[in-house]
């Protein structure tokens, strides 16, 4: 579904990924770990297509199509969902407003018609009610005076609205105490599914308790050092990522 | 009575020239000695020009080199809502008509409830003291055209609220010409009697292929624990000029929200002045200003705070996009014995282009202890982290620019308590931004 080969970008003129290679197919849960400042989040921005920061080698393709090629929004309707580590708040734009014209964006290009607005309102409580969300979000911004672990919940809500075929969860659990890693876990692991592929960037082995990886990869540097099963991660833990490191300096 | 002004004061330009003409030929009336003050130090002091502190960012060079003549006193037909129809007779107490500063009153046997309707000139022989008591203007810079205006109008509008009035009053403001260079100097005065409430709308149309020069001048008082909802509405074509000051008079305990809506014209320049003599006072004042092409927008607001607990707030929200220039000014003085005053100015501007321009100066000044003020103001360009987010979910960037644009423009639309009002501004506001089509669909 997803292969990155040889990856390298750059943010404010600085060198952040350094060749990145990542495969990823239907029906995988994959984990990006790493220290803070590895490129985590840099490539979480640059497959969903951000502007200012610059691929300066390797290559990206979604479904066999050149991610790289595609403007964001194109992206977003091929099937690639980010959730966002600081999801922004859009004050004055109403977060459920913001969801139906993603939704109708979506069925747009997969030439179907715009969605029923009585169907939309029941799938969005359907998916509120998952989540644990109370009615406000209804009315309130996008994000607008959200908690943290609200911002949260509303981008997974986002994603089982928008039913993407590759997720890449940026964080999503930073920030969240145990409850809400409960519920934001629950809400990830309803959309699995041997279509879909979903990929964590995390900090901690906390949330692969809850959300069981098929593979973890160790990014440090701006690349992958390590990768295997999930009990890589609760070794990173037991060990610290000075051992991966070392290892490579070794 | 001579008339002609002192060889030292002869005018200047082709402008001041005009307007000189005009007055000689004006027969005299109850307000000539004011009047004659009036256009004499007008005279003397000549137009606004960039040296002037309120007219840094608009120059009327240009306009100085032409010479005016009066507006005529009829147009041949009057659409009944100009370009932006905000309200249809169901929603509103009443639709009053201005051709050119020219009231066409409904006849005296259909009244409106809570509110007494006059001309200044029936007001002059009224209570000309009363009358008087509005004309005096200051030497202010930004009282240039008020002078201008005391001198030369020939009638106006003079409104009494003396009730509640549950629905919002329309002034319709007509601005038209058979040629160019012609001037009107549209005049109202607005009583709101102690305990009154009511909405006012002025909204200011031109029509047909001719536009004058449009310099009006207003003033509102409101007496004890009045409460008002004052909109002025521009949204006439790229060849209007508008030059509009409105002050405003609080009593005790009174409240005004006052809205100044700037969606069209070539050339508007809006000056607002507002006096909370009394205790209690308080003033919210709201400016969506929005430049496009290559439009001219210069606002200034003026708010002193003269007695103690009174409050004002001031919402400003620029956009500028092609070449086009927005100008807000806005200053706050608390005068010393205003003790627990409370002022908040936020003016936030938006620059859709590069080559658009937006100057925002919030200034405070403070006489007196105790009182708690603040004031921001920002300038830049669409967010670029709200824009990526709302890519990244799928949404074309024309609809997610626009969106932005008017969630920019949220804090002043969702002020307004007339909801047919603030719909039609809105339209108005979106047909302005691209892909129209889907925002219609968020509001």
């Amino acid at each position: 579904m997803l292969k990155i080969t040889g990856l390298s970008a750059r943010v404010a003129g600085k060198d952040i990924l350094k060749g990145v290679d990542l495969t990823v197919r239907a029906g995988e849960v994959h984990a990006i770990m790493g220290p803070n400042g590895s490129g985590k989040s840099t490539l979480a921005q640059v497959l969903a297509g951000r502007e200012d920061y610059e691929v300066t080698a390797g290559s990206a393709t979604f479904e066999g199509r050149d991610l790289l090629a595609l403007a964001p929004e194109e992206r977003a309707r091929a099937g690639l969902f980010l959730g966002f580590q600081y999801p922004v708040e859009i004050p004055g734009v109403n977060n459920v407003y913001l969801l139906k014209a993603a939704l109708n964006a979506k069925r747009k290009a997969a030439g179907e018609p715009e969605v029923d607005a009585y169907e939309f309102l029941a799938l969005i409580r359907q998916k509120m009610k998952l989540m644990q969300m109370s009615d406000s979000f209804l009315t309130r911004g996008v994000n607008e005076g959200f908690s943290g672990g609200e911002k949260k919940r509303n981008e997974v809500l986002q994603m089982l609205v928008l039913e993407p075929k590759l997720a890449i969860l940026d964080e999503t659990d930073s920030g969240l105490d145990i409850d809400a890693l409960k519920v934001v876990s629950a809400g990830v692991n309803s959309l699995r599914d041997p279509k879909r592929a979903v990929v964590l960037v995390t900090h901690y082995q906390r949330l692969l308790d809850y959300i069981v990886p098929d593979q973890v990869h160790v990014l440090s540097g701006g690349r992958i050092l390590k990768s295997g099963d999930s009990s890589l991660a609760k070794e990173l833990e037991r060990r610290g990522y000075d051992w991966v490191q070392g290892a490579e300096v070794a | 009575m001579n008339r002609a002004p002192q060889s030292s004061a002869l005018p200047q330009s082709a402008a001041l020239r005009s307007f000189a003409a005009q007055w000689q030929k004006r027969p005299p009336d109850s307000l000539s000695p004011l009047r004659d003050a009036a256009m004499r130090r007008f005279l003397e002091l000549g137009l606004p020009t960039t040296h002037d502190e309120t007219w840094r960012y608009t120059n009327l060079r240009a306009l100085a080199a032409h010479s005016f003549v009066d507006a005529p006193r009829a147009a041949a037909a009057v659409e009944p809502h100009g370009s932006l129809p905000l309200l249809d007779a169901s929603d509103r107490a009443a639709c009053l008509t201005l051709i050119n500063g020219y009231p066409s009153l409904p006849p005296s046997n259909e009244g409106i409830d809570g509110i007494e309707i006059n001309t200044i000139r029936e007001l002059s022989n009224l209570d000309p003291q009363r009358l008087q008591h509005y004309l005096s203007a200051s030497d202010a810079d930004q009282q240039r055209w008020v002078l201008l205006n005391t001198a030369l109008f020939v009638d106006g509008l003079y409104l009494k609220i003396t009730g509640k009035v549950a629905k919002p009053l329309l002034i319709l403001h007509v601005a038209t010409a058979d040629g160019a260079d012609a001037i009107a100097y549209p005049r109202i005065i607005i009583e709101a009697a102690p305990g009154s409430a009511a909405t006012i709308i002025e909204q200011h149309v031109a029509q047909g292929a001719h536009t004058p020069l449009n310099n009006s001048s207003a003033h509102i008082a409101l007496g004890r624990h009045a409460q008002l909802e004052h909109y002025r509405v521009y949204a006439s074509g790229a060849g209007a000029t508008h030059f509009d000051s409105l002050d405003i008079r609080q009593d005790h305990g009174s409240r005004c929200r006052q809205f100044t809506i700037v969606l069209g014209g070539g050339l508007v320049r809006t000056a607002l002045e507002a006096r909370l003599d009394k205790p209690g006072a308080s003033l919210d004042s709201y400016s969506l200003l929005v430049g496009h092409e290559d439009r001219h927008v210069d606002c200034v607001n003026i708010v002193t705070h003269g007695a103690p607990d009174t409050g004002s707030h001031q919402t400003a929200r620029a956009i500028a996009g092609g070449t086009s220039r927005v100008v807000f000014n806005s200053q706050v003085i608390v005068d010393a014995g205003a003790v627990h005053a409370q002022s908040q100015q936020s003016c936030r501007g938006l620059l859709l282009s590069p080559t658009a321009e937006i100057d925002t100066r919030p200034q405070l000044e403070i006489h007196a202890d105790e009182v708690k003020c603040a004031h921001g103001a920002t300038t830049g360009r669409l967010d670029p982290d709200m824009l990526f987010y709302m890519l990244s979910r799928g949404l074309d960037r024309t609809t997610a620019q626009s969106l932005l644009v008017y969630a920019f423009l949220a804090d002043v639309l969702t002020g307004m308590s007339v909801a047919p009002a603030r719909a039609a501004i809105e339209s108005a506001l979106i047909a302005q931004l691209p892909d129209s089509q889907t925002l219609r669909k968020f509001r």
